[in-house]
């Protein structure tokens, strides 16, 4: 009997349920802002419903597009259209000049400049680190990107060699330039390897 | 038997609460949500770890649940190791209330 009771109830609530569910679009239908909007350019007929996104600005600095329909959340990182995040900061926590370490076309780090980077590691205190070197644009892209990732590799060894958790390495080669390489000075701060952290 | 049937009445009633609130326009960057209102901006995150042992932004926000992937400056996904994959880690419980809270 009870059982009985509670099943007839439940199948109320579920009633009720199919019942709230059905009216909500129509009464949402009526509202002029789900209008659909219908446009006709290039002779291909949309239909659909705006969505105007806020931005959520993550720990990092980067920024989300965020919306609230209602009951539903949505959230996706706002990236421009060739995949970069758009940031108001970087993790980027230390970038070294490869000049200062490295001799050209050469990724052997002096016991000196060995002892420079354990020391930065070993107060750096992240989680994670990402390790991405760089070069000028002097010599081919192919050459670039080998150098800038043996000089990366270079740098990882040593980190981990102090325990840091190095969880990418990686070569930019000339590819990601942060100044002009028409001048001395600004092919001097392209040269660079750089160290993310992540906490 | 009480058991039985105050659940089925309570999400009733907690269908009827949501179905009042007033249909939302196109701007879709507040929550209008009358249990757990509040700005989108100034959300609390924490971090889920993928099975890729990757990092997402994992925000819960009362009733709207929230996950966008973390970054780095090259658009790579963040692997940081912060926590082991499939846990997720940090306060990001802030925009829940007491009506609505974790199990939603």
């Amino acid at each position: 009997m009870a059982y009985r009771i509670s099943k007839a109830i439940g199948a109320m609530a579920l009633a009720a349920l199919a019942g709230l569910s059905a009216v909500a679009p129509a009464v949402a239908g009526d509202a002029d802002q789900n209008t659909p909007f219908i446009s006709t350019q290039n002779t291909r007929t949309i239909k659909g419903e705006q969505y105007i996104p806020g931005i959520w600005v993550d720990p990092d600095g980067c920024e989300h597009w965020v919306m609230d329909d209602g009951v539903e959340g949505y959230m996706s990182p706002h990236t421009d259209r060739k995949g970069i995040p758009v940031c108001h900061r970087s993790n980027t926590c230390g970038v070294m000049n490869t000049d200062q370490f490295f001799a050209t076309d050469s990724h052997r780090i002096s016991k000196h400049g060995q002892a420079r980077i354990a020391d930065f590691f070993k107060s750096a205190n992240a989680v994670g680190y990402v390790i991405a070197g760089h070069t000028d644009s002097r010599a081919s892209d192919d050459y670039n990107i080998k150098l800038s990732y043996n000089r990366a590799l270079a740098v990882a060894r040593v980190a981990r060699s102090v325990g840091a958790n190095i969880t990418d390495v990686r070569g930019y080669g000339e590819r990601m330039p942060v100044a002009t390489n028409k001048t001395a000075t600004g092919m001097a701060k392209n040269r660079r390897v750089e160290i993310l952290c992540f906490r | 038997m009480t058991m039985n049937f105050v659940k089925p009445l309570l999400l009733v009633a907690a269908v009827a609460a949501v179905a009042a609130c007033d249909p939302v326009g196109p701007d879709k960057s507040r929550d209008r949500q009358s249990i757990d209102k509040d700005d989108l901006t100034g959300m609390k995150a924490g971090i889920w770890v993928d099975p890729n042992g990757c990092d997402h932004w994992i925000i819960d926000d009362g009733v709207e649940g929230y996950l966008s992937a973390r970054l780095d400056k090259y658009g790579k996904p963040v692997c940081s190791g912060i926590a082991p994959p499939t846990i997720a880690t940090g306060d990001f419980k802030g925009g829940s209330t007491s009506i609505i809270g974790d199990p939603l």
